[in-house]
């Protein structure tokens, strides 16, 4: 119950710091910063498929909805949290994931974190930067554009969790 | 049967995956160029109402610069005022033109949302059909133009921007009247491209780029911007013009929207220009 009033509360963070904030920093170049995906992975993760793919839907349509994309972010989002189950699968600790906490720096470190979350976080930029372009004569940049977008979201979602997670007392 | 069934539990999930891709996709696609309703798209209420909110705060931070502009525009205006000439003849002079109609009427409106990072930008703003905006009009500021109303509710109107990647508005040089239709390469949000201009015409750089007023969303003449450079377009002799926007649209509040009131003359009357097919 306190995981699912966690997760809800978080929802509404990440959409209004998405379409309230990062959304209008502009740093030329098309660069543009992505922080919903963190709430998909940070989703717990013996989560049913169904019920994560339908909530990325909404958080993705959520967005849409507030930024005029119609549906890019809602295809970009149901995309990664199709592919979540198969990543964490590939990265799988030996002894396995801790059970109910976050996949954050903290639990699982640096390394760990900036791997996974940074292959998520490309697969999730490429789809949207390739849906949004829809042209092969601006592939190049296109690529720029994720080259330059996926380290700052990441070194972005770093901050977050340095500044706004709990550290775990166990650790 | 068996095996259908059998087929739709093995592939379950990736069906509804494809289920799900598939409504994104298509809503992205059908929206990008015609807009069925305004849910899903900030002229909804609820999110129309969330952007006012930010909006409440940001406008402070562009206040100066905003103000600075009204402000020269305002004098601009008050220099045309009857205050402002001197009477030459005395108690003869008539006010009533009958030389001269009402052709453009301008609808202040506010823009509460705006990004310029995206391969195409829209604009929000606050005042909708109530206002007695509609699909398809003009928007401009003072210092050039903006785009054209793709989408409206009661109360709000989203603009496609001259940020978007076809908006396809017709302007010519100044000077000489040469035309082309705008573009935007998504790369700069202060330079845009001028397409369909033929290499023989003679252009010059820093020319003032105007409105051509073609296609009647526009009036002639309102501002654009100024040719930065030129090249020619490898294997096609055509210029690939690149043109400073003389408006600033990281920082862009008031605006207005033109209702022309000849519009539908205009169209009635273009709609009888015989095709191709028909002369033959």
């Amino acid at each position: 119950m306190i995981e699912i009033g966690k997760h809800s509360i978080r929802f509404i963070l990440f959409l209004l710091a998405q379409v309230y904030v990062f959304n209008h920093l502009e740093l030329g170049l098309g660069i543009q910063f992505m922080i919903y995906p963190m709430f998909i992975f940070f989703l717990p993760n013996t989560l049913n498929i169904f019920l994560l793919m339908s909530i990325s839907f909404v958080l993705g349509l959520s967005i849409d909805s507030l930024s005029n994309t119609y549906g890019l972010h809602a295809s970009a989002a149901i995309l990664i949290a199709y592919g979540r189950p198969y990543l964490m699968k590939l990265f799988e600790p030996r002894d396995g994931y801790p059970p109910t906490t976050d996949l954050s720096i903290y639990t699982m470190g640096y390394v760990w974190y900036a791997t996974v979350f940074g292959i998520f976080l490309a697969a999730h930029n490429f789809w949207f930067f390739l849906i949004e372009q829809f042209k092969w004569s601006e592939f190049w940049f296109m690529i720029l554009k994720i080259i330059l977008s996926v380290p700052l979201s990441l070194g972005m979602s770093i901050l977050i969790q340095l500044l706004f997670f709990k550290k775990p007392s166990t650790r | 049967m068996r095996n259908l069934i059998a087929f739709f539990r093995r592939f379950r999930i990736f069906l509804y995956f494809a289920l799900l891709q598939g409504i994104a996709l298509s809503t992205y696609f059908t929206y990008l160029s015609f807009p069925r309703s305004q849910y899903l798209t900030t002229a909804s209420a609820v999110s129309g109402q969330l952007l006012t909110y930010r909006n409440d705060v940001t406008k402070h931070f562009q206040l100066p610069y905003n103000n600075r502009k009204l402000q020269y525009e305002n004098i601009q205006l008050r220099q045309r005022l009857s205050e402002s000439f001197i009477k030459v003849q005395g108690a003869l002079f008539k006010i009533d033109d009958t030389l001269q109609h009402q052709q453009y009427e301008y609808i202040p409106a506010v823009v509460i949302n705006s990004t310029v990072n995206k391969r195409n930008n829209y604009f929000t703003l606050s005042s909708g059909k109530s206002s007695g905006i509609y699909r398809g009009m003009g928007v401009f500021s003072n210092k050039g133009i903006v785009g054209i109303i793709h989408n409206v509710s009661d109360h709000y109107a989203v603009v496609k921007s001259v940020l978007t990647e076809d908006i396809n508005i017709d302007v010519m040089v100044e000077k000489n009247g040469i035309f082309g239709l705008l573009k935007w390469n998504g790369k700069n949000p202060k330079i845009g491209t001028i397409s369909s201009i033929s290499n023989d015409l003679t252009l010059k750089k820093w020319s003032k780029i105007v409105t051509r007023g073609g296609s009647g969303i526009f009036p002639r003449g309102l501002p654009v911007g100024k040719i930065k450079s030129l090249k020619t377009v490898e294997g096609k002799p055509l210029w690939d013009v690149e043109i400073y926007y003389s408006e600033d649209y990281r920082k862009i509040q008031n605006v207005y929207v033109i209702k022309n009131l000849m519009l539908k003359e205009q169209k009635e009357l273009e709609k009888k220009i015989p095709s191709d097919e028909e002369i033959e």
